[in-house]
């Protein structure tokens, strides 16, 4: 497997791990009518939902930054028709 | 948006995050790339966007406030059979929201039309109610405004043309500038007087 989709790989299981976790604490504290809960649901679920979205989004990011640097890429770019 | 909905839509949004997950190798292609957009991106953030609007709406609940313990003397003090107790007699008369009847006289109350303040306030009194200890007795950060009163009575004729807030001009407008409290002594001042709640009778209602 290329080093690139090794990369990718592990950061959307990562991305997709954490994703899930704050989703299913964002699902527990929507079942509890507590102030707790809300807390609960914004700081644990929210931290965990967002650190998935970052690490996904700059997964993305570096990757297509990476597909721009490649040169044999470049060089396909080059002679594609305009 | 009821809560069974939006706990299915976080499940879709668990499997379709669990899919991508667990097997990357899907994203290799374009459908899977769009897969992976969907599912790490648009469900969770459209999943969590309608789990915190349903707290939002929750937190507004009567049973939500009297969940803290400082609060239980207030919720009683719904129930006091004596139509000068103001909260009392808009409760039981269903003037207010039954199930909504603290968030509709404290609209401005931490969570809702508060500012940034508002906010660390609600966050104080978590922090009072877990760790420390909350003030006794507890008292409005701001004497209260006749906004509250006014987003009902405001142009109904027992106001408009009430013989005391009709006595002379500068009265009314005093009132509704919120210069002059509604609650002010002689007034409607008899609120949730907890202190009182020992030496009162309380109304049942009916099952």
């Amino acid at each position: 497997m290329p080093l690139q989709t090794q990369f990718m790989s592990k950061r959307l299981r990562l991305a997709g791990a954490l994703i899930i976790l704050g989703l299913v604490v964002q699902a527990l504290s929507l079942m509890w009518n507590h102030p707790l809960s809300f807390i609960a649901f914004v700081s644990i679920g929210g931290l965990f939902l967002a650190s998935g979205i970052v690490i996904y989004l700059l997964a993305l990011v570096s990757s297509s930054a990476a597909n721009s640097d490649d040169p044999a890429l470049q060089s396909t770019i080059r002679i594609l028709p305009h | 948006m009821p809560t069974s909905l939006i706990l299915a839509i976080l499940l879709i949004a668990i499997i379709l995050a669990g899919l991508v997950a667990f097997r990357p190798g899907l994203t290799v292609a374009r459908g899977g790339k769009v897969l992976a957009f969907l599912a790490l991106f648009v469900f969770p953030v459209f999943a969590g966007l309608l789990g915190l609007e349903n707290h939002v709406e929750r937190s507004k609940q009567t049973s939500f406030c009297l969940t803290c313990h400082i609060m239980e003397p207030y919720g009683r003090s719904l129930y006091v059979d004596d139509p000068s107790f103001i909260p009392a007699a808009h409760f039981q008369n269903s003037r207010i929201p039954r199930d909504e009847a603290c968030y509709t006289c404290h609209t401005d109350y931490t969570l809702y039309y508060g500012g940034i303040k508002a906010k660390f306030r609600g966050l104080h009194h978590i922090y009072a109610q877990y760790i420390s200890k909350p003030h006794h007795p507890i008292k409005l950060y701001q004497p209260y405004n006749n906004r509250e009163c006014l987003h009902c009575h405001l142009g109904s004729r027992s106001f408009e043309q009430g013989a005391v807030h009709t006595a002379d001009a500068q009265t009314m407008a005093d009132i509704k500038s919120n210069k002059l409290s509604c609650t002010s002594s002689g007034c409607h001042d008899n609120v949730h007087n907890v202190s009182q709640l020992d030496h009162v009778k309380y109304w049942k209602p009916v099952e």
